[in-house]
Parts: C-alpha cells; structure tokens; sequence
C-alpha cells in the first residue's frame, strides 16, 4: 500500500470515528451499568443468551426502551461481593446492583432512595413486609428481587417406615431422632445442621427464634447473648454430640445436606423452598413432604425468609440526573413486569416479590400458594442493621468455637460486648 | 575516540532496552499493586470500601488484637514447615528413585507430573471427595477390600483436617522439588560416583559428600520457591475448609480474604497481608542469604 493511500485511508478512519463519538453524544443515550447476581445456570441466558423466548432480557429491553442502552454483567454471587468493593473503590458503584446487604452502601450514602427512581404503581406493588427489610432512617433504599422461604422437608419414607411422626417441638426432634438412629443403627442421620461459613447464620436463626430469641430484642438493638439464644444453641449442639446429625457440621454446606437428603442418607432438613427441583436434578426419588419448622415447647416457631434486593448507587457525575433516574425506573418497570418477572421467578424456583406476579405464578404452579403463605409469616435476617456482616460472621464464629468446646455463652457475650463497643 | 565512546555508551543502554518491557509489566502488575496495598494498609476503609483517610498503624494493631490472629500465625507456620520441609525430603527421595535406570521410568517421572499440573482447586476438591466420611472413596475402597468394618470419619476434628490440608499440600508440591533435584542429579559426572566407588565410599558417603553438595543450587532455588509458593497458597485450605471451624484451620492468606470479604475488615486485612509480605520477604532474604554464604564458601 502507497504511503498516500495509507494517510488518507487513517485519516478517514479518524473522522468516521470522530464522528460516530459526535453521533453518539448527540443522540442523548443512557447507558445503565447493571450487575446482576447469578443465581442458577439459566440467569445468564435469561440475561444475555436466548433464555427469554429466544431473546434475552438486554435485547428485549433495548428494543422497547430506545435511548436507554444497557451495560449488562451477571456476576457469580462468589464473586459479586469481590467484584462490587473494587469497583466502589476505585470510584466506578453500578448504577443498578442486585445483591443481598444493601445497608453498608446506604449508610454511607451511596444509594439513591429508592422514591427518587421507582414508579409509585410498581412501589405499590411490592409486598409491604418486604419493603420493611430495607427501611433505614424512615428512608428505602432497595427493593426486593425474590425471595425464598425456608421449612422443615422430612423423607416421608423414612419417618413412616420407622413408624414416628413429623416432630413439631424439639423434644419430639429428639425423640424421632433417637428412634431413626436405632432403627437404621445410625447408617442414616436424622437431621441436618449446617453451621458453615457459608450459611451458619441461619442455624443460628433457626434455633433461637424457635426459642423467642434472635438476633436484636423487641426493639431492635442487638441482642445475640440472650438466654433464650444460648440455651437455642446448647440445644442443636446437644443434637450434635448426640450423634443425630451430619457428623460435620462446620464444613458440610447446606448442599451437601441437600445432597444427603436426595439420596436418601438424611431424614430431615430445613431447606429453601427450591429443594425440591435441587433433589429432582440430582436424580433423586425421595418422596418428601415439609412441615413447620420444630419451636421449644411452648414457643411460637416462624419460617426464615431470605430475600435479595435491587439498588441504585448514587451517580453525581451525572449530567441529568432526572433522566437517569427515570431511565432505572424503566428498568425496574421492565423487570418486574408480569410478563417478564413470572418466567424470571420460576426459572430458578423462586417466590415473587410483588403482587402482580402472583396470580400467574399460582396458577402455573400451585405450590406456589402454600409457599407464599409461609412467606407471609416469615422472619428475616436484619439485613438494614450496618453491623448485620460482623454479627453473620460472628454468629457463625460463635457456633464454630462451640464445636470445638468453647462455651457458647462467653462466644456470644464476647460478640455483643463488640457490637455494644 | 569519540565514535568509539558512543558505541560503548549505546552499548551499556542496549540491555536495559531489552528489559524495558519485563521492568514495565512488573512495575504495573507487582509494584504498583504492593504499593497500593501498603497505602491502603495505613488509611482508613469503610465496610462499603470506600477509602479514606491516613489512620497511621490502628489497622495494624487492630490485625493483631484480633483474636484468631494468634491461631492463624501459628497454622501459617505449621503449614509452610511441613509442607515445604515434607515436600522436600520426600521430592529429593523420589528424585534419587527416578535418577536410577528402570523400566518404565518414563511413565513414572510423567506420572509424577499431574499432581502439580492440575489445578489446586480439582486437587482439593477430588481430596475433599476422597475423605469423605459419607460416600467417600478411601472409605469404599477400604470397605471393600475388608481392611475397616465400618466408614471411619477422616475430618472428625480439626486438628485432623489440618493435617488433611498440610498433606493436600505435600501431595500437590512434591513433583516441583521432585523435578528440580532430578535436573540437579542429572548434571552431576557420573565418573564422580565411579571413583567414589574405587575409593571405598559407601551409598551414604555418596548421597553426603557428592549428591547433596552438588544438588544444593537446585535444592535451594525450591526451596525459596516453595516458601513463597506455600505461604501465599490459597485454595487447598479454602476449598477443604475455609478456615472451619472458627478461623481454627485458616492459614494467613485465607484468613486475610475472609476477613477481606466476609468480615469485611478491610483495613486490618490489608495490614495482615503486609504483614505477610513482610515475613515473606524476610524469611527468604535470610535463607537466601545463609544458602549463598555457603556457596561462596564452596
């Protein structure tokens, strides 16, 4: 190629591009940063493969919303926390996140609140109980994506074979459970404990507020030393030293409970409402059935919610604020729109935060309708609180230590001694 | 006179031009990182990780108040002597095996290989398979073969579990030191064995007087490596236990990530991770130091 041709070729290359730059600022579009978390195999290609009726969410999305673009990740939740800190701190927040905690980022004023973006129909929308979850200083600052609720599931086949009945109180847990290990002589374990770091908080949860206790007292401050929470504790680890649990609490997940169940070595667990499709991928032909979770005689037992969230980070750069504020509420009007939201909540098994989803949803699975109940009674984690990672960690610390012989009293009155501090 | 200075000069610049690129990508890549890492050590870090300002050392002094920090220095240590000592005697035994003629060598010596060509995260995992205490395969295939009546619980405490770790890591470090004594012992004269041999030396005089002062370069270079390596590995410890229970089985790295992104104690970790780096650098600055001492003194 002559040098001259060369020139003039670069040279055009430069002005298409210069003027495609023009094209592009003068078209006035918004691009939304999105990170969504992943959470099964099918939310990549609902997001950005072909899961959506051949299409995928971005696409459709576009396609409806012109001048709105969209900068869309889906994001492993092993990663999402990693991957959100460096970008917070090199001064680049998402504009849209899908996460679980939200309180740390809006304590510190990164997150808009949320009447400033979210449509008042689709507010409205929302179950009110949820929208409780993310209340800090009379203020929301993320609206729930999905929930899950957690119940006690029992192999109906192995309870009817050993001729007991589903324990409700924990003095039947014990029961039953000495009557499994005598008659299978300890070759299947009746219960399932999972106090991993993973997810040993929600041990924590099952226990004490099936004994009155919890995490904060009656008005809302930290309480995790309470004698009803020690001696919750106390009792799932006498489960454990008597033999009628998973031998390895500390390192065996929830999904190697899960696992267990499908192939018929455990004989009852609490577990999320998916559990079922978890057992039917693994193969497994467990006739199970759920049932409450079992509460100290005498003391109300509640299900465990778990329920994520969608925020949006503040963005001061922004030259209009208004239109980008409008342009995420389009985004959430898009999500949640039945048409779309139904296929996206079901996909992975999960229950719907809004109730114009849960119409359709019951009616193309009616399970759905006693899960949502158990939503409705639900108790969940105090996510608003700040300290709510250093009191998860510490929970799970505690019961650790006391696996290992520590005394749970002095874990936990250590924990609030820290938090009070 | 003044040509030839020039070409000397330009000559003298010319290695530097060759390095400029490695100089560049380490700059980028290692410096600067290390450098963040040692400002963020000292500054202030909200949970959310939003950076603020010089708080001097209170996140180093917070890192050593905390109460797992004793626990996890005293695994640290454990976990890099074993594994670094273990892996060594064992990989400079399998060395001296390998350097013999027999048949099949060759399979063997690739054999050797696949422990340390497969990702730590499969080793670790297929280990957290093998022990497990309910469908693991030791258990099976010690049932089967009628060695235990009944499956015996291979991470009953973590005491043992550590163990597991450390062996993980043996198993997994044995090939690198394994290899590089072998290419020492290869560059070893045989007729040095020979005269040995007319001069009345026996199998131990051999391996004391000619085979471990000519394989030390070698044995030096994986061992400095390998405390690096070991000390900085990840994810046998996070893939077996993540620390379970109570940060009991964590070594300094696992630890300083969960206390990253769990705890999220951002300040403190980062100070930890200095820490690391700062005992890193000394324990092989002083072996480097004693092996090149003896050396010169060859």
């Amino acid at each position: 190629m002559k040098k001259s041709t060369a020139f003039v070729l670069s040279l055009t290359a430069i002005c298409v591009m210069a003027a495609g730059a023009a094209f592009t600022a003068s078209a006035e579009e918004i691009t939304l940063d999105v990170m969504m978390a992943q959470y099964g195999p099918n939310t990549n290609e609902w997001f950005l493969g072909s899961g959506m009726d051949g299409t995928n969410f971005v696409e459709k999305f576009e396609a409806e919303n012109p001048g709105i673009k969209l900068n869309l990740d889906v994001v492993s939740w092993n990663d999402i926390y990693t991957e959100v800190d460096t970008r917070l701190a090199n001064n680049n927040a998402p504009d849209i996140l899908n996460m679980d905690v939200f309180a740390n980022y809006a304590s510190e004023g990164l997150l808009l609140p949320v009447t400033d973006y979210c449509p008042e129909d689709l507010y409205q929308d929302f179950f009110p109980s949820f929208m409780d979850q993310s209340v800090i200083d009379d203020t929301v600052w993320a609206v729930p994506d999905l929930a899950s609720a957690r119940a006690l599931f029992y192999n109906v086949d192995i309870l009817e074979e050993v001729g007991v009945e589903v324990p409700t109180t924990w003095a039947e847990l014990e029961d039953v459970s000495q009557a499994i290990i005598d008659y299978y002589d300890g070759e299947i374990y009746p219960w399932g404990i999972d106090m991993t770091t993973d997810e040993g908080q929600a041990a924590f949860a099952y226990y004490t507020w099936g004994n009155g206790g919890g995490f904060v007292d009656e008005n809302g401050d930290w309480a995790v030393n309470s004698p009803e929470n020690v001696e919750a504790i106390n009792y799932a680890l006498g489960l454990i030293n008597n033999g009628f649990t998973n031998p390895n609490p500390a390192t065996q997940t929830r999904y190697d409970l899960q696992d267990m169940f499908a192939a018929g070595k455990l004989a009852m667990l609490i577990a999320p409402n998916q559990l079922p499709t978890y057992v039917a991928d693994k193969e497994g032909d467990i006739n199970m059935a759920t049932a409450a979770i079992p509460a100290n005689e005498g003391k109300e037992g509640s299900s465990v919610g778990v329920m994520d969230r969608i925020m949006a980070f503040r963005d001061d750069t922004a030259e209009d604020q208004d239109a980008r504020n409008e342009a995420i509420g389009k985004f959430l009007k898009f999500f949640y729109d039945p048409e779309n939201y139904v296929g996206w909540v079901s996909m992975e098994g999960f229950l719907p935060a809004v109730n114009s989803a849960v119409e359709a949803l019951v009616e193309s699975d009616p399970s759905f309708g006693a899960w949502l109940d158990v939503l409705g009674s639900c108790q969940f984690y105090p996510t608003a609180k700040a300290e709510w990672d250093q009191v998860k960690q510490g929970v799970i610390a505690a019961e650790q230590s006391a696996l290992t012989g520590a005394d749970i009293q002095a874990e936990l009155d250590a924990l609030q001694a820290e938090l009070m501090g | 006179m003044n040509k030839a200075g020039n070409k000397k000069g330009k000559r003298n610049w010319e290695p530097y031009i060759w390095l400029l690129p490695s100089i560049l990508l380490i700059s980028i890549f290692v410096i600067f990182p290390i450098l963040i890492v040692f400002r963020l050590s000292f500054s202030e870090i909200s949970k959310a990780g939003v950076i603020g300002g010089f708080v001097g050392f209170k996140n180093y002094s917070d890192a050593i108040h905390l109460p797992a920090f004793k626990t996890v220095m005293i695994n640290t240590f454990w976990w890099v002597l074993s594994v670094v000592g273990l892996s060594t005697l064992l990989g400079f035994i399998i060395a001296l095996v390998l350097n013999q003629e027999f048949h099949g060598r060759k399979i063997a010596r690739s054999i050797l290989i696949f422990p340390w060509a497969t990702s730590l995260v499969i080793q670790a995992s297929v280990w957290n398979y093998i022990i497990k205490y309910e469908y693991g395969s030791l258990n099976s295939v010690l049932l089967n073969l009628g060695i235990i009546k009944e499956a015996i619980n291979w991470r009953s405490s973590y005491q043992i579990e550590f163990v597991w770790e450390c062996a993980v890591g043996i198993f997994v470090t044995v090939p690198f030191v394994a290899f590089c004594v072998l290419s020492g012992l290869q560059s070893i004269d045989e007729s040095l064995y020979e005269s040995a041999i007319v001069d009345g030396a026996g199998f131990w005089d051999k391996l004391f007087s000619i085979t471990l002062p000519l394989v030390r370069p070698a044995l030096s270079v994986s061992t400095v490596l390998n405390i690096i390596y070991v000390f900085n590995s990840f994810p046998i410890v996070y893939t077996m236990t993540k620390g379970a229970p109570a940060n009991k089985t964590d070594t300094m790295i696992t630890y300083l990530y969960m206390l990253n992104f769990y705890d999220r104690k951002k300040g403190p970790a980062n100070a930890l991770s200095v820490i690391g780096f700062v005992i890193l650098c000394i324990c092989a600055g002083i072996y480097m130091m004693t092996v090149m001492r003896k050396e010169e003194n060859l």
